[in-house]
């Protein structure tokens, strides 16, 4: 008993120590990039919440760091009928991308969900439009609509028809965007879909098809509940980053015409960038801030990216 | 069941060859001079030129391309410098925060006006406003990000055996994790770098709002010159067609991840 204590305690000393330097270490490894996105990131999301309860406006310095009506912007917000028509068309252009990219996504992942090798060789084809830069899918975009170089146009023209131009009339403006947006981003969903309906046991489907469903409703009843988390994830990213739309829309409508295509995430750029209101501004962004906060910490809970494994 | 196949087999190439067509149509454009742009009817056949090329290269486009280059590359080096060890350190630890996770994965989808603003007014009195530097600094705020989940994924995924072998063998944690564990993530460090790289060279509205002339990148020159040089299309569109070349060529390479990093991580396609 003794002779084994004697010999245990100093390996388990040893042990302890090594456990010891070894979070030390881990601990060492950690902590740069928690000081450097503490002061990339966490100092200027609090300067930005900061900025917004003063009047900021870059052309009168007299209005920096001004906080007698902290809650200025805030009650201004509510009052301002461009911020509130931003918020609609924010609405207008998440639901109308995250439905026709989740719909399209969907229906050509089902199509395409084939083992064979053209297939596979063509998904990577599928990938260019959403890894071309943003812009570069805006100039795209732009040509397309342009009546005197666009093949869409012409194609139109030869068949004796005339098209609006889509990207000046107040009615297709919108849509114009919404087609584009689809076009960059359905291919994302397509590919999430498919990599998770080969995730599908073929058992599944097999037993659906004994019991005699036919192949709608081996979709409808066993593939699409199968996957739905992945479409949840799928539809909550796009949905997140509709917030962020900006290039298609700097380059095709710059807002309009009128404010048509003018989201909030847009306001606040010519709110901040055009008329050098950066208290006003903030107070926007804060809005959108915390409305994705929302969204990713929906995200971090479905993907279990927080717990502990 | 032989013929369903072939149909599925055709409609998916026209699907491809349709999603790719308005892609193709700019390159296109790119080797036209601009009286075959405005033709009607169009011409199919036309003679290809390199000339918008080769104005293109002529004028500043080029030094806001190797600004493009410099800045990109040196944001994705630092953000790996800092971002692989701390992802090797959470792929290691048993307790997690979800405070942390969720602040992470906020800092990457936060709509850009909350890092340009506070930047901007930060960068005026720092004088980093148009400089290299400052670009590469708000680059960080995403690639850090992106460089802890991608690679958190990677390293939990090698054997923990490896390097306690390393330890016992006499190696510290720090030659441990250098030379035993770095070299079996390897494919997941390309990976990762390269997506850095395609994200930051992507940028277009942090550019657009934090230079002017002399830091301006790539995405943002040849917007501008839609704006100034009138309407010259075969040079945008040949501007366009040069910022998307390296994206599409790096994108290619890393395609199995791609997914991956579109969601950082939260879906392995």
């Amino acid at each position: 008993m003794s002779l084994v204590l004697r010999f245990a305690a100093p390996r388990a000393a040893a042990a302890a120590s090594q456990a010891r330097q070894r979070r030390r270490f881990l601990t060492w490894c950690l902590a740069p990039s928690l000081a450097v996105l503490f002061v990339i990131t966490l100092a200027p999301m609090v300067y930005l919440v900061v900025v917004s309860f003063t009047p900021l406006n870059l052309t009168n310095p007299a209005t920096a760091w001004r906080f007698d009506q902290p809650l200025l912007n805030y009650r201004l917000l509510l009052s301002d009928e461009r911020f509130l028509n931003s918020l609609w068309v924010q609405a207008k252009l998440s639901f109308w991308t995250v439905g026709l990219q989740l719909a399209i996504g969907v229906g050509f992942a089902l199509l395409l969900n084939l083992r064979s090798g053209l297939l596979r060789a063509l998904r990577t084809v599928f990938l260019v439009p959403m890894v071309l830069p943003p812009i570069v899918v805006a100039i795209i975009w732009k040509v397309l609509y342009t009546p005197d170089i666009s093949p869409v146009y012409w194609t139109f023209k030869a068949l004796g028809l005339s098209l609006p131009a889509l990207i000046t009339d107040p009615n297709w403006a919108l849509p114009a965007i919404i087609a584009a947006d689809t076009w960059e981003w359905f291919p994302l969903t397509m590919l999430m879909v498919l990599a998770a309906l080969q995730t599908v046991p073929e058992e599944l489907a097999d037993a659906a098809r004994v019991d005699g469903a036919n192949s709608w409703q081996t979709t409808a009843h066993v593939l699409l509940p199968y996957i739905r988390g992945t479409l949840m994830v799928a539809g909550l990213f796009r949905l997140i980053d509709s917030i962020k739309a900006f290039p298609l829309i700097y380059l095709l409508t710059d807002g309009g015409p009128g404010s048509v295509t003018e989201v909030t995430n847009y306001y606040a750029f010519e709110q901040a960038f055009n008329f050098s209101y950066l208290g006003f501004s903030s107070a926007i962004t804060v809005v959108l801030v915390a409305a994705t906060l929302l969204l990713s910490w929906v995200v971090v809970h479905m993907t279990g990216w927080g717990a502990a494994e | 069941m032989r013929a369903n196949r072939i149909i599925i087999h055709v409609l998916a190439i026209g699907l491809a060859a349709l999603v790719l067509a308005p892609f193709l149509w700019l390159v296109r454009m790119s080797f036209q001079t601009n009286a075959d742009i405005f033709a009607f009817p169009p011409h199919l056949w036309f003679s290809p030129t390199w000339a918008n090329y080769a104005a293109l290269w002529q004028s500043e486009f080029r030094d806001s391309f190797v600004n493009s280059a410099v800045v990109t590359t040196s944001s994705t080096l630092l953000s790996m410098l800092v971002g692989v060890p701390a992802a090797y350190a959470l792929s290691r630890m048993r307790s997690r925060s979800n405070a942390l996770s969720l602040w992470i994965i906020a800092s990457r989808l936060a709509p850009p006006t909350a890092f340009a603003i506070p930047y901007f007014l930060a960068y005026r009195d720092l004088h980093l406003l148009d400089t290299r530097l400052g670009l590469v600094v708000i680059y960080l705020t995403f690639n850090i990000s992106l460089v802890i989940w991608l690679m958190r994924s990677f390293f939990e995924n090698t054997p923990r055996a490896l390097e306690e072998a390393a330890w016992i063998d006499g190696a510290g944690f720090w030659r441990a994790l250098v030379s035993v564990v770095l070299p079996t993530a390897a494919p997941g460090l390309a990976a990762t770098a390269i997506l850095c790289f395609v994200f930051s060279w992507n940028d277009f509205f942090f550019a657009l709002i934090l230079t002017r002339s002399n830091a301006m990148t790539a995405p943002v020159a040849v917007v501008n010159f839609m704006n100034y040089a009138g309407w010259e299309w075969g040079r945008i569109a040949a501007g366009g067609t040069m910022v998307m070349l390296p994206v599409l060529v790096f994108s290619l390479f890393v395609r199995r991840f791609l997914i991956n990093g579109l969601t950082a991580g939260a879906v392995k396609g």
